[in-house]
């Protein structure tokens, strides 16, 4: 019972978008793609959308086979945002809620409804050229949920919206969450992950770096992180010195560590107490998102130039 | 392929949206109804010719010196002149006033005074035939000079013969002639004007499908290419199927294409039917204009073959604007089909000369080109219903084939943007399957 990625391969001429990925994405959790451009989040949902074909591994959510389920199991919303410019907004909402299988008075009613949760039912009978960018992306995203799909995969669901328009998407997640539904979205923004997601992928060049609930992500690299603060010394110049060690940020309000595996975080307090320093601060935590993202993206990145020249050609 | 199944209701709710979005369009509104005013004016155009004719009247003094000429010579040039008219009351474009021994030079002065509008001299020369003098300010090839010549050609000629003793009506007289056909073999039979008549109308017809595949086949690629430009294309790929979207597009497209085409042949119609009243209105006689040899079988034949081939087409250009991001490329990227269509239109043009040569028959048969072939063949009425059937069969073939090949390369095809798309990519498309 849940979206099973097994072994999807694809390639686009010489260039692999996806090399045999393999996700579970439990049912009415909320799942974030994380990745660089080009690290196949696109073709992964395209394909889970059976808009192109894998050249090898399958996708079954609930058991069954993608290629076999309805359209309407799923709600997408393309990272290329576009309508219809010369329709208005309500025509060409109830015309995507009728190929979804809302038919007659539900599809209107259904989209008045979300255009007001979304504060813009003044907009129904403009046509979507007179929309602001941020507002036809509201539309979009409406039309993607509109025949209440079981599944939602969402392309960059918050760039391009301002704060307002990014709490309000994410209120309408929530309630998404809330009534069952599993959402998939893929973002660059960490926060986001962080805030939202309950798991998460990282993708690169078509792999899957690291996959799992974002504390065993987080945890996944080994590392811990050490945030500490003393009075009378913003500097600290001493915490690089200790070993397993290295300072990762300066500034005043703290001074951030990261502590390799198999080294006690514990020894770092112990030492500014030895050193007779007034500690105002002490925080150990894990790295955040953001921090694993560059450094296992960066990794792979490296390791594959360095060893396999020839597999990187482009 | 599960599209087939599931072709409806998603197919409608395209075709729909299409045919909407079409038939509102500025371009189309004013596009048709421009069209069909034209069209309109068009089949107006004899009561304009007659109407001209009608008002200008030319009075002609014919001053004879000559004696002894046969007695109905005014009749005969009159009837020269003015043409064969049963009615009494009809346009006459020349008032003819025959003066025997009359006065020339009073004639003149009426001529100089404007009161006539030529004189004509008749007298006889050391031969004794008829000699003519015209003195007219109207110019020497101007139309009274011009119908004024045969017209007098005649009367010299009856005057040669009354005067050898005989008469052109003894010279014309009737006489035994039968045609017949060798072994009713097909056209045998026909009078010369059926065959013109019929010629005419099948160059109409053909120039009628062409037009459509043309335009409106175009409008199919537009309207992938402009989804694919907006990037609406995106949404529509999960909300239904490429097999959906070619039909919708198709049926919507087709649908105003025949909105557009019975709007505007309604005004033909409307404007033949209103011409003769507006015709016996203005100008007070009966209209000459006629309607053309339309047979029920033709007309069936031409909405078969016009569905046929704007679907097969059609579905062409849906696949070949797949190919392209930007509306401003389609032109380009539908060339290669252009090309096909101007050379089965040419080809069924030069066929008209030939209709029953071999090549002409063999070329009605292969789908790309039966649309206009096999109704050039059917309005000159050299076709068999059975070799019609054959056609109708092959372009269906030729439909499901295209339609599968266009659905591969239509899927494939809206999800490459910013690429120069090449034979090869197009070959490599319609290889992998969705």
């Amino acid at each position: 019972m849940a979206l099973l990625i097994e072994s999807v391969s694809k390639a686009f001429g010489e260039v692999k978008a996806l090399d045999g990925i393999s996700l579970e994405i439990n049912p009415g959790e909320v799942f974030g793609f994380l990745g660089a451009n080009g690290a196949g989040k696109t073709t992964a949902m395209r394909i889970v959308l059976d808009i192109i074909r894998p050249d090898s591994g399958s996708v079954t959510w609930n058991g069954r086979l993608n290629t076999e389920l309805p359209r309407e199991t799923w709600g997408y919303l393309p990272e290329e945002r576009g309508l219809y410019a010369k329709m208005t907004v309500l025509e060409q909402l109830v015309f995507f809620a009728n190929l979804q299988g809302v038919r007659g008075k539900a599809a209107v009613r259904e989209t008045r409804d979300w255009l007001e949760r979304f504060r813009i039912p003044d907009y129904a009978d403009r046509r979507a050229e007179q929309l602001s960018k941020g507002n036809q992306q509201k539309v979009q995203f409406i039309a993607a949920i509109l025949h209440d799909p079981q599944v939602l995969l969402m392309d960059e669901p918050f760039t391009g919206l301002d704060p307002v328009n990014v709490a309000l998407l994410k209120q309408a997640f929530l309630e998404l969450k809330d009534r069952g539904k599993t959402i998939v979205f893929s973002t660059h923004q960490m926060e986001t992950v962080e805030e939202m997601c309950e798991s998460i992928a990282i993708l690169d060049r078509g792999r899957v770096v690291v996959a799992g609930s974002v504390r065993d992500v987080r945890r996944s690299t080994g590392r811990q992180m050490v945030r500490l603060a003393v009075q009378g010394d913003s500097e600290i110049a001493w915490l690089g010195t200790l070993d397993g060690v290295h300072v990762t940020r300066r500034g005043q309000d703290y001074t951030e560590a990261e502590v390799a595996p198999g080294h006690d975080p514990g020894t770092i307090l112990a030492a500014a107490l030895s050193r007779g320093c007034e500690v105002r601060h002490f925080q150990m935590t894990d790295p955040s998102l953001e921090q694993v993202f560059i450094e296992r993206v960066g990794q792979i990145d490296a390791t594959e130039r360095t060893l396999a020249p020839s597999a990187v050609q482009r | 392929m599960s599209g087939w199944r599931t072709l409806f209701p998603n197919a409608w709710y395209i075709a729909m949206r299409e045919y909407r979005g079409r038939v509102r369009a500025r371009s189309f509104v004013i596009g048709t109804g421009l069209l069909a005013v034209i069209a309109f004016g068009a089949a107006q155009l004899p009561i304009l010719i007659d109407l001209s004719l009608s008002t200008s009247q030319t009075r002609v003094a014919v001053v004879v010196t000559a004696t002894g000429m046969p007695s109905d010579s005014l009749a005969v040039l009159d009837r020269q002149l003015n043409g064969q008219s049963a009615d009494p009351n009809a346009h006459k474009a020349y008032v003819l006033s025959w003066m025997p021994g009359g006065d020339v030079a009073s004639a003149r002065k009426d001529l100089e005074a404007g009161k006539t509008g030529a004189l004509l001299v008749i007298d006889r020369d050391a031969a004794g035939d008829l000699r003519f003098s015209i003195r007219t300010d109207m110019p020497a090839d101007g139309r009274v000079v011009q119908s004024m010549t045969p017209a007098l050609t005649s009367l010299e000629i009856e005057d040669r013969l009354f005067r050898a003793g005989t008469s052109t009506a003894a010279l014309l007289a009737p006489y035994d002639l039968t045609v017949s056909p060798v072994k009713g073999s097909p056209g045998g039979g026909r009078d010369a004007s059926t065959e013109i008549s019929n010629y005419l109308l099948s160059t109409g017809l053909i120039v009628l499908i062409f037009m459509a595949i043309v335009t409106y086949g175009v409008w199919v690629a537009m309207s992938v290419a402009e989804e694919k430009g907006s990037r609406v294309m995106e949404l529509m790929l999960n909300a239904t199927t490429p097999m959906q979207m070619l039909a919708g597009k198709m049926l919507g497209n087709g649908a105003a294409a025949l909105t557009q085409y019975g709007l505007i042949l309604a005004s033909v119609v409307g404007g033949l039917l209103a011409q003769a009243p507006i015709h016996k209105a203005v100008v007070g006689t009966e209209s000459s204009a006629q309607f053309g040899g339309l047979s029920p079988s033709v007309i069936g034949a031409f909405v078969v073959l016009f569905i046929l081939g704007f679907t097969l087409y059609s579905l062409l250009y849906a696949a070949l604007g797949s190919l392209v991001s930007r509306q401003e490329d389609v032109q380009s990227a539908t060339s290669p089909l252009m090309v096909m269509i101007m050379a089965g239109y040419f080809m069924s043009v030069a066929g008209l000369q030939a209709i029953d040569e071999t090549w002409v028959r063999v070329a009605s048969f292969v789908p790309f080109f039966s649309p206009y072939l096999m109704l050039a063949r059917v309005s000159a009425g050299h076709v068999e219903a059975w070799e019609f059937g054959l056609a109708v069969v092959l372009l269906l073939a030729a439909i499901a084939v295209a339609l599968f090949v266009a659905a591969r390369i239509y899927s494939a095809g809206v999800l490459l943007y910013g690429q120069r798309v090449g034979l090869r990519q197009i070959i490599r498309a319609a290889r992998v399957p969705r």
